[in-house]
């Protein structure tokens, strides 16, 4: 039952989303700033690394948000599948679509890193 | 029942809109991560569109003018988001060489009809040909026709469409003579832009054999059809085989069920029994397969369209990648996944139709 201090649902399912999706953004925003300044260190030419490192964190989005709508669509039958078959794997559908939220997050952290860090330069 | 609860009954869904708005509201992530994915790919490889455009022998300076045209000295994240926004409105421009001048949108307008006719043969061809034989192949378990069924079916599955494709043409084509090498009609036969329609002039579908019917030319139908017949066979064999070994097991398990022995054992006959209540439970599971048999008949449209030299959207592919004509290939490349993604809605509400515990 719902008590009086508890945090209201839709603040709580935002906020736990949010992580979810910030904590992968902020690796990589980390890893698209450090990618493109050191792409551009080895190569010597920003606009190239740009295109480089900003084209694999679109890689990485797009991965991740195909994984994530696909975990949707038939991360439940999969699981029945798997219960109805009998194997022993701990795959759910729930932790896939948080894996891929995560990554999705990820790849929209290198995009903006990398434009940030290409900005700056 | 009153005329009003008829009504309500005729109308009424089957499957429940919100079931279907679900499903429907998944296809734009998918498709937002596919273009995202062909935005990634196409700024990873090689080439550049501004030599495409221009030729080898072009100057820096024209090169340089092409790439401030076309966007390519923008930032990269203010192209995605452009590029994401021209996907929205599947607004891709203009191709750079294998229809120049010409929309994308009207390139692919041009051959989705003839990849979407060749699958449809296809898969029909499948259905037709693979639910018989994976019934009879369950009803007759281990018998001849069983076994003769199965190799088939395990050939079928084996043999890639490259392989089987020149096989087929070298055999009926050059030795036997009897289907044509490629093209969808013969070449001394020109069929009009338009067809009547009660005195109004309507456009054609771009299916050749369907518009051969709507213009009444009997000829032209038959030629298409002829010309149609063989890369129908090769790209619905791996389909019949697929569906057939999946009708046989579920067939199998079906009819071992007690509710089947309940029908027999109340006197019902064999062969009722078996389409009656046998049939469609068996159907389900096959249902998926042919749905997802569907998409991967369009990716087999590539190989088949190639081999055949069929200029649909898998031809299309191939050249504009071959080419370098990156705005033909965000456009088919998208077009397939909402082809694609279309039609796996379209099995999962034929599913939850067939098993409505599926909704839960």
């Amino acid at each position: 039952m719902a008590q009086s201090g508890d945090p209201p649902r839709l603040r709580q399912y935002v906020v736990v989303r949010a992580q979810l999706v910030g904590s992968g953004l902020v690796v990589g925003l980390l890893l698209g700033g450090l990618g493109m300044a050191g792409w551009t260190l080895y190569t010597g030419d920003a606009r190239s690394s740009e295109a480089t490192v900003f084209a694999l964190g679109a890689l990485v989005f797009g991965f991740g948000l195909l994984g994530w709508s696909g975990s949707i669509l038939a991360g439940r039958g999969i699981e029945a599948m798997q219960e109805h078959m009998g194997t022993r794997s701990n795959w759910t559908e729930r932790d896939s679509r948080r894996a891929m939220a995560r990554l999705c997050g990820g790849g929209g952290g290198i995009m903006v890193g990398t434009s940030i860090v290409a900005a700056l330069l | 029942m009153n005329w009003t609860q008829s009504l309500f009954r005729l109308v009424e869904p089957v499957v429940p809109p919100r079931f279907v708005i679900k499903r429907l509201l998944l296809l734009i992530p998918v498709l937002f991560g596919v273009a995202s994915v062909v935005f990634a790919i196409l700024h990873l490889a090689p080439g550049d569109p501004a030599i495409v455009i221009a030729g080898q022998r072009a100057s820096a300076e024209q090169l340089e003018q092409i790439r401030v045209e076309l966007g390519l000295r923008r930032p990269l994240w203010e192209q995605y988001l452009s590029f994401l926004w021209d996907a929205a409105r599947f607004d891709f421009g203009q191709s750079y060489s294998i229809s120049r001048g010409n929309s994308v949108r009207s390139v692919i307008s041009d051959r989705v009809p003839i990849t979407l006719e060749l699958a449809i043969y296809g898969q029909a061809a499948g259905i037709l040909l693979g639910l018989p034989l994976g019934i009879i192949s369950a009803v007759k378990q281990d018998s001849l026709t069983d076994h003769v069924t199965r190799i088939g079916a395990l050939t079928g599955i084996s043999v890639p469409i490259f392989w089987s494709g020149p096989l087929l043409i070298l055999l009926f084509s050059t030795y036997l003579d009897v289907f044509p090498t490629s093209g969808r009609i013969k070449s001394t036969l020109f069929l009009p832009e338009t067809w009547t329609l009660f005195g109004r002039e309507l456009p054609l579908t771009g299916m050749i054999t369907l518009d051969t019917i709507l213009l009444g030319n009997t000829e032209a139908f038959l030629s298409a059809a002829h010309h149609l017949f063989l890369p129908a066979v090769v790209i619905g064999v791996y389909s019949t085989a697929l569906i057939s070994r999946m009708m046989r097991s579920s067939m199998l398990e079906v009819i071992r069920q007690d509710y089947i022995r309940t029908a027999r054992a109340k006197g019902q006959g064999a062969k009722i029994t078996l389409m009656k209540h046998g049939f469609r439970n068996a159907l389900i599971p096959v249902v998926t397969v042919i749905g997802i048999q569907f998409g991967t008949l369009l990716s087999g449209a590539v190989l088949t369209e190639t081999v055949f030299g069929i200029n649909g959207m898998g031809l299309t592919i191939v050249t504009a990648i071959g080419v370098s004509d990156y705005p033909v290939v965000q456009g088919t490349v998208l077009t397939f996944a909402l082809l694609f993604t279309l039609v796996n809605v379209f099995v999962d509400v034929t599913y939850s139709y067939l098993d409505p515990r599926i909704q839960q």
